[in-house]
């Protein structure tokens, strides 16, 4: 089997006395969507902050193409490749499309970092890079503040790829849209997963949303991973009964009557 | 059956990008963040040619005014790029007193430990590096300890101008230095700051026979030099934060620190350098005015923190930062400078009615980037 790009062994986290991860062990392949599915709390936002270089594990080992890695911070995650597009998307909503794309690092002739910016450049590699993953944007100095939810995500994610991220790392992406931007969102997530050379992890609450692009899943519950599988060997109702931590639907529709 | 929806004939073909209308230039000029102020700055000056233009438009009238705003636009170059970034700097006026002082002593008491008598520029020269050196000193206490900049430029706008006081009244037993030689007329560097600059536009206004006095001669000779160092320092930051790198890193510190760090921006030497550059500005206009009137006052500078923000609030710039041009500050520092010189001038307002004037302008021009600022972040 081919190696995967990223393997997780047997973390732990723990806060305090609080233990986040107990033992978690998965693995990402390029070219798929991992589906990292579970209750509200059970650990998922924690595992990629590990994985992202924001947290680091108390105990387990990360391999990136089978070679052992600790990140000490975010930038030493990011130039192995991991590119996290957070909730809030990192962006400033004042400034322009291009301004954000490049934020960090821009495009410049002359010496850092009074370098002049190449302008007309930047905004034609904006504009192409989020086009190779769906989107148009018709004017790439526009605020990025006036763009829909689900164009932010897509200039994150093209932001991600463009500056090398071969494992993308999507925290509930679709959480905070609408039908339309929700469905936009995943149509990016399935094109970035179609160049197979890059491995996305998906963070969900939406069911549906997961069996509509995943091609492998994960379920945490309280930390510790409760199953996984390929897409092709999981049926909707194993999904609904991992996601709900466990539970059969029989079990949740008893303990409901119990209430009068 | 009926089925019991509608649908229009595009409905799945439209798309979100088509939302959004292609801004035509006259939709995308009103849409700059500095048309408030431009159009500001338009009627006040078509209300000042109507109510005294041959005062504020005279040869003299333009010369003084200009004096003002290039003087406050100096040091509004600086509060603004610093609140783009996010930060504030309440010390401005007490590093203009401070920096005078020390130009002032040092002209009139010589160099530190002994070293002789100072020329303007080895008294203009050390005195930055003890700005400088202030500035970041002011700067490093803020990104590493988090305290609001409010606090801690409020602290240093108390211990300058105590300093300023104390070392005044040590040199000279009052506050202030006076009857210093008339560099300007001697040495070129004086001169380069207090001296006169653009001679030839009133040469020009003479020839057109716009520009004697009642003798029959050149009346005006020149614009002051700070109004040189204005467009100058107005022009390079222009530049540098409208196309350099840095430029983008300024906006994206202020804009989103957290996102800034983590797509690699330096947000801590991007905002050192800014309250450096302040007391940079803070420097020069104090140079301006030492080399000027050959005199410096332990008052010099009080209040000028205070309108240097507001002219940049006037100009567009948003109080929590990320957003603002000098364009914009420009402007502002036009209305400001005008406002309060010009009123004065008219003869049926009561002058003191300027603070109030600025004051209502001010409230407007910050109603106003709040409106933009809402637009651009979704209301929140
Ligand atoms: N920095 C932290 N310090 C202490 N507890 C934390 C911290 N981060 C997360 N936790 C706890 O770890 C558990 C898992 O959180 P999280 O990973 O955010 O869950 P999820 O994203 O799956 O909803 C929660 O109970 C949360 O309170
Ligand atoms: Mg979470």
């Amino acid at each position: 089997m081919v190696q995967p790009l990223i393997r997780l062994e047997e973390i732990v986290k723990r806060f305090g006395n609080f233990t986040a991860l107990d033992g978690v062990s998965m693995e990402v392949h390029p070219g798929e969507v991992h589906a990292l599915l579970g209750d509200n709390g059970a650990g998922k936002s924690t595992l990629i902050k590990v994985l992202a270089g924001v947290h680091q594990p108390t105990s387990g080992r990360i391999y990136v193409d089978g070679e052992p890695v600790s990140f000490r911070n975010p930038l030493a995650a990011s130039d192995a490749g991991i590119g996290t597009v957070y909730q809030d998307l990192a962006l400033n909503a004042l400034t322009s499309v291009t301004r954000n794309f490049f934020m960090g690092r821009e495009i410049t002739k002359g010496a850092r970092p009074f370098g002049i910016m190449q302008t007309r450049e930047m905004n034609r590699i904006a504009r192409e890079e989020m086009g190779k993953i769906g989107i148009d944007i018709a004017n790439p100095e526009q605020a990025v503040g006036t763009m829909s939810g689900g164009q932010k995500q897509t200039l994150a994610i093209a932001r991600a790829i463009y500056f090398g991220a071969r494992v993308l790392i999507l925290d509930e992406p679709t959480s905070a849209l609408g039908q339309k931007q929700q469905l936009e969102v995943l149509k990016t997530i399935k094109t970035v997963r179609n160049r197979g050379d890059i491995a996305v992890i998906l963070i969900t609450h939406n069911e549906i949303h997961a069996q509509l692009v995943a091609d492998r899943y994960t379920f945490l519950s309280l930390g510790r991973v409760i199953g996984s599988g390929v897409a092709d060997e999981l049926g909707g109702g194993d999904i609904r009964r991992l996601m709900a931590g466990g539970a059969e639907m029989a079990d949740l529709e008893q303990e409901l009557a119990t209430v009068p | 059956m009926e089925s019991a929806t509608t649908e229009s004939a595009d409905t799945g073909r439209r798309q979100e990008a088509d939302r959004l209308k292609h801004a035509g230039w006259f939709s995308r000029l009103v849409h700059r963040p500095e048309i408030g102020a431009f159009s500001g700055m338009v009627v006040l000056l078509v209300f000042l040619a109507v109510v005294a233009g041959d005062v504020v438009y005279n040869p003299l009238g333009i010369k003084n005014n200009l004096s003002i705003i290039a003087q406050l636009g100096i040091i509004a170059t600086g509060a603004c790029m610093l609140m783009i970034a996010g930060e504030f700097d309440l010390s401005i006026g007490s590093m203009i007193g401070f920096a005078g002082m020390s130009m002032a002593v040092m002209l009139k008491w010589g160099l530190p430990f002994g070293l002789g008598p100072a020329s303007p520029l080895a008294a203009l020269l050390i005195t930055l590096c003890i700005t400088l050196s202030i500035g970041w000193l002011i700067g490093f206490i803020v990104v590493r300890t988090r305290l609001s900049s409010f606090i801690v430029t409020l602290s240093f706008l108390f211990i300058l101008r105590g300093a300023t006081e104390v070392c005044f009244r040590t040199f000279n037993g009052s506050t202030q230095v006076s009857g210093l030689p008339d560099y300007k007329q001697t040495d070129a560097v004086a001169a380069l700051f207090g001296g006169e600059t653009f001679q030839w536009f009133y040469d020009v206004l003479f020839w057109l026979g716009l520009n004697y006095n009642r003798a029959g001669d050149q009346w005006v000779t020149g614009f002051d030099a700070k109004v040189a160092w204005w467009l100058a320092i107005a022009g390079v930051a222009w530049f540098v934060l409208s196309r350099t790198q840095v430029g983008n890193w300024i906006y994206a510190t202020g804009g989103n620190e957290e996102a800034a760090r983590a797509n690699g921006v330096p947000t801590d030497k991007v905002k050192v350098s800014l309250f450096m550059f302040t007391a940079f500005c803070a420097t020069i206009f104090a140079a301006t005015q030492v080399f000027d009137t050959n005199t410096a006052d332990a008052a010099k500078g009080n209040l000028k923190e205070l309108e240097a923000i507001a002219a940049s609030v006037v100009g567009g710039v948003i109080l929590s930062g990320g957003f603002g041009s000098i364009v914009g500050v420009v402007f502002g520092a036009v209305i400001f400078g005008l406002v309060q010189n010009s009123v004065f001038y008219i003869s049926w307002i009561d002058g003191s009615y300027y603070r109030t004037f600025l004051g209502t302008v001010l409230l407007i021009a910050a109603l106003s980037n709040e409106t933009i600022r809402k637009r651009f972040t979704g209301g929140i």
